[in-house]
């Protein structure tokens, strides 16, 4: 605290180290009083590089790297990263294949969004849903565990396939835990809509419109909470999304309350969509070969993260290395709408605001590019290199 | 709108045993697909290296002792891997795996990260080597020239 | 020899050693029945004691800006507070140790020694969750008070007397006051969870926005004494409550059941509900709180006269 005779502005870091977050990010919230009157968001703290470190590992070793950009919704980099090279590849993989990603793809999901769950409630405070969402959410990584043996990064894709079948045994296994989920689901769904103390946190806050979602580029579940319908499983529908088309699921509400309606939503839809699919599973193979050097070319390719819309850009100038890897992870898009809501609403409110985009605060931090218009200049790669040295010099 | 509505979920779980696991003392069955502990069938082997240029993490090295008999001793760096199960892949030959048995790899030193697959008397042979002063290293790159 | 049994009653029993002791059984309690509700395993029974004992053997750091014999002092006279306001209660079903006619209004002063001198520890250091912290204990001071005093009363006016044993003396000889008051027992049970800061009243030690609010900057000695009035207070706080609306405590077997029963339901409130911001305990507290417990004295007033 510097000079205390003048008033000045009451500010409240929450971050890099606070027991809000369980990973690294700054946040600092003007108050007077309760109230916040301004918010500021600093990322960036887990800068680690990825993006530049793809670029001297082969195509096959890079799975495993950027599975580890988020420790969440790993499965969905591996996918998409998998489905751009198999596409510069020119390959298709086996339908069996598709299936079995498309099949991880949601357990994920329902994972992730349980695990939210948890997160936003002990936020709030209510850490008894806190405890019983994760108790829950155990069944759905034992069976993630006994699809691939690894719980938390699943490793499930090979370039050109899959690693593992699953078969009957699993299968009905996988039914029955979701059964359990959909039961608990339910359950949730009616505490956090009619639990009066809940609501009195969630009901209202963070209120964010249409308009204000589509102009802040709001992704994923956050878009669809203030009613954008847009999910890229059903925009341009990849892997098995052709054949078992999902259900969008859009809230008007806006508020945080709605959040937890699409997410808890999603997750009858995704229990739905895992039986359809697990009744359909094709026959055949699970791998196709794919030659360890990927021919010259450059794709884009977006996928559908826990989160929202994830973009990956892969380019190959025909080695088996990547010539460039860059990817856009959906919480970055979700950062700007946080300090637009969070004047006006209580101190009290703000982890809650932070968590209720569901942030990912290790996939994010990448090159973020500032725009300043006044010093904006376009440098080439040797210019920047040599501005990198100078700079550190 | 209720209040306390999980009233009826906490009341059970009062008189309910606890969901937490007693891990260290009681024990559940591993999955059968669980990723743990790389085992290497040395008889297999014939030394073609893919499991090495996939490998993520740079855990495995293999040695060659003698490239016409097919015999080679594998470096597997426990500490290093990441279970990614890439290497059982890549294998065209099925001589690794990767354990369902072993997973409980804790340890307080380093050393027993570092294990040798092979013919026992090629490991002997090659731990000779390495102890004897000043010989040159012929176990392939120390892990410091790798990083 | 005459002046052996008061040394006894301060440093022994029922002051002192034994408040502690309890204070951390009680604790250990609360959490063990929190883990329960939550499905958990919880601490095991010594994890309290060697929190303390942990805590106590560290350093104590004194942060920069602050008022050092102010930030020496408060614990201690937070923790004497809660210690001398056992001395005027029935504490294990014995007879309070002091008593006079009114030590009840001294009693509740007491107890609230405890949240004045966490408001002031954490108006005391510069630290910005520390202020916000201390902003909202006082706030939330200022809140449950009025209604939990008013709820006390109501067994002292239907009793006739300010002093506490014999109103746990009337509340032995007749018909349970929770029957006849429930309102007032609700306001005095719930209060008793905002007096000591559990969930849901927790904000003002918040850990997700404010860290730990006043207590942010303590640490070592300052930090245990601070927790051991705490418990202190949740023994001293169990008992007025018991005595009072659950029909008397006259041994320590009625003490223990019904000081455990109370926890019980203490505990289920815990883990039933979401933390309350500021603005809601506040306007809980004035709108139904205050309310509840002044209808109820009215009440009570009222059928009084009239006989």
């Amino acid at each position: 605290m510097t000079n205390q005779s003048q008033p000045q502005k009451f500010i409240v870091p929450i971050g890099p180290q606070h027991p809000a977050l369980k990973e690294p990010g700054h946040f600092e919230f003007g108050v007077d009083g309760e109230i916040v009157t301004s918010a500021t968001i600093r990322l960036g703290f887990v800068h680690r590089g990825i993006e530049k470190a793809t670029e001297d590992r082969t195509w096959v070793q890079n799975l495993y790297l950027l599975e580890r950009i988020c420790g969440i919704c790993s499965n969905i980099h591996g996918t998409v990263y998998a489905i751009g090279v198999e596409k510069l590849a020119g390959v298709e993989i086996p339908p069996r294949a598709k299936y079995i990603r498309t099949i991880v793809a949601e357990l994920e999901r329902v994972h992730s969004h349980l695990l939210w769950l948890g997160v936003a409630a002990h936020e709030g405070g209510f850490d008894t849903l806190f405890m019983y969402s994760w108790r829950d959410r155990e069944t759905v990584m034992d069976l993630l565990e006994g699809l691939s043996g690894n719980r938390v990064n699943y490793s499930t894709n090979l370039i050109g396939g899959v690693k593992f079948d699953i078969n009957e045994k699993q299968a009905d296994e996988i039914r029955r835990g979701l059964d359990f989920l959909e039961e608990r689901t339910h359950y949730y769904m009616k505490v956090v809509t009619t639990d009066e103390t809940f609501l009195g946190r969630t009901r209202d806050i963070g209120t964010m419109t249409r308009e204000q979602a589509e102009l802040l580029g709001a992704v994923g579940p956050t878009a669809r909470a203030s009613g954008v319908p847009r999910d890229v499983r059903s925009e341009s529908p990849y892997l098995a999304y052709n054949e078992h088309p999902i259900q969008l699921q859009v809230h008007d509400g806006g508020d945080l309350l709605a959040r937890f309606i699409v997410r808890l939503n999603e997750l009858f839809d995704t229990y739905r969509l895992i039986r359809e699919l697990l009744d359909h599973m094709p026959a055949g193979d699970l791998t196709v070969r794919v030659p360890r050097r990927i021919p010259e070319g450059e794709v884009l390719i977006r996928g559908e993260a826990p989160r929202g819309e994830l973009v990956y850009y892969l380019k190959s100038s025909g080695s088996d290395k990547p010539d460039r890897i860059k990817v856009r992870t959906p919480s970055l898009c979700n950062w700007g709408t946080i300090s637009h809501v969070a004047v006006g609403h209580k101190l009290a409110d703000m982890p809650m605001l932070l968590v209720g985009i569901d942030p990912c605060f290790s996939c994010n931090d990448r090159l973020v590019t500032v725009n300043n218009t006044q010093n904006s200049q376009d440098l080439t790669w040797d210019a920047l290199r040599r501005y990198g040295i100078e700079y550190y010099k | 709108m209720t209040i306390g509505s999980m009233f009826g979920n906490i009341l059970r779980s009062l008189f309910k045993k606890p969901a937490t696991e007693n891990y260290p003392f009681v024990r559940k069955d591993a999955p059968a697909a669980l990723r743990g502990k790389l085992f290497y069938d040395p008889e297999k082997c014939t030394g073609c290296q893919l499991c090495i240029k996939d490998c993520p993490a740079d855990a495995i090295e293999l040695i060659v002792v003698d490239k016409v008999n097919k015999r080679f001793v594998m470096r597997y760096h426990m500490d290093r891997c990441t279970f990614c199960d890439q290497c059982v892949q890549s294998c065209r030959f099925n001589c690794l795996n990767l354990s369902d048995e072993q997973w409980e790899m804790a340890s307080l030193s380093r050393t027993p990260m570092e294990v040798y697959y092979g013919r026992d008397e090629d490991i002997k042979f090659l731990l000779e080597k390495a102890a004897q002063p000043g010989a040159d290293d012929s176990c392939g790159p120390a892990p410091a020239e790798q990083a | 020899m005459n002046n052996i049994f008061p040394l006894i009653a301060l440093l022994i029993f029922p002051g002192g050693l034994f408040l502690m002791a309890s204070g951390l059984v009680y604790e250990w309690v609360d959490r063990k029945l929190i883990a329960r509700y939550q499905n958990r395993v919880g601490p095991r029974w010594f994890q309290p004691l060697a929190d303390v004992v942990k805590l106590l053997a560290k350093e104590e750091i004194i942060p920069t800006g602050v008022s050092r014999g102010l930030f020496v002092a408060l614990p201690v006279i937070g923790m004497a507070g809660a210690l001398t306001a056992a001395l005027y209660v029935p504490i294990a079903g014995f007879a309070p140790s002091f008593s006079f006619a009114g030590d009840l209004v001294v009693t509740l002063y007491l107890l609230s020694m405890m949240t004045l001198c966490l408001g002031l520890a954490g108006a005391n250091t510069t630290d910005r969750f520390s202020l916000i912290g201390a902003t909202r204990t006082l706030t939330q001071l200022f809140s449950y008070e009025a209604p939990f005093l008013l709820a006390l009363l109501g067994p002292a006016i239907v009793a006739g007397t300010w002093n506490i044993a014999e109103i746990n003396n009337f509340a032995g000889q007749n018909i349970w006051l929770v029957v006849t008051q429930l309102m007032g027992f609700l306001v005095a049970l719930v209060g008793l969870l905002g007096k000591l800061e559990m969930p849901p009243f927790d904000a003002p030690e918040a850990e997700t926005e404010i860290v730990s609010g006043a207590l942010t900057e303590y640490s070592g000695r300052g930090l245990a004494l601070f927790r051991l009035g705490k418990d202190v207070e949740l023994v001293v706080g169990l008992t007025l409550v018991a005595s009072f609306y659950l029909g008397g405590i006259a041994n320590p077997l009625e003490f223990l059941l019904k000081t455990l029963g109370l926890l019980i339901v203490m505990a289920g409130m815990q883990s039933l509900f979401a933390r309350l911001r500021i603005d809601q305990t506040v306007g809980l507290w004035w709108r139904i709180g205050a309310l509840l417990a002044l209808v109820q004295l009215l009440v009570l007033i009222v059928v009084r006269v009239l006989r």
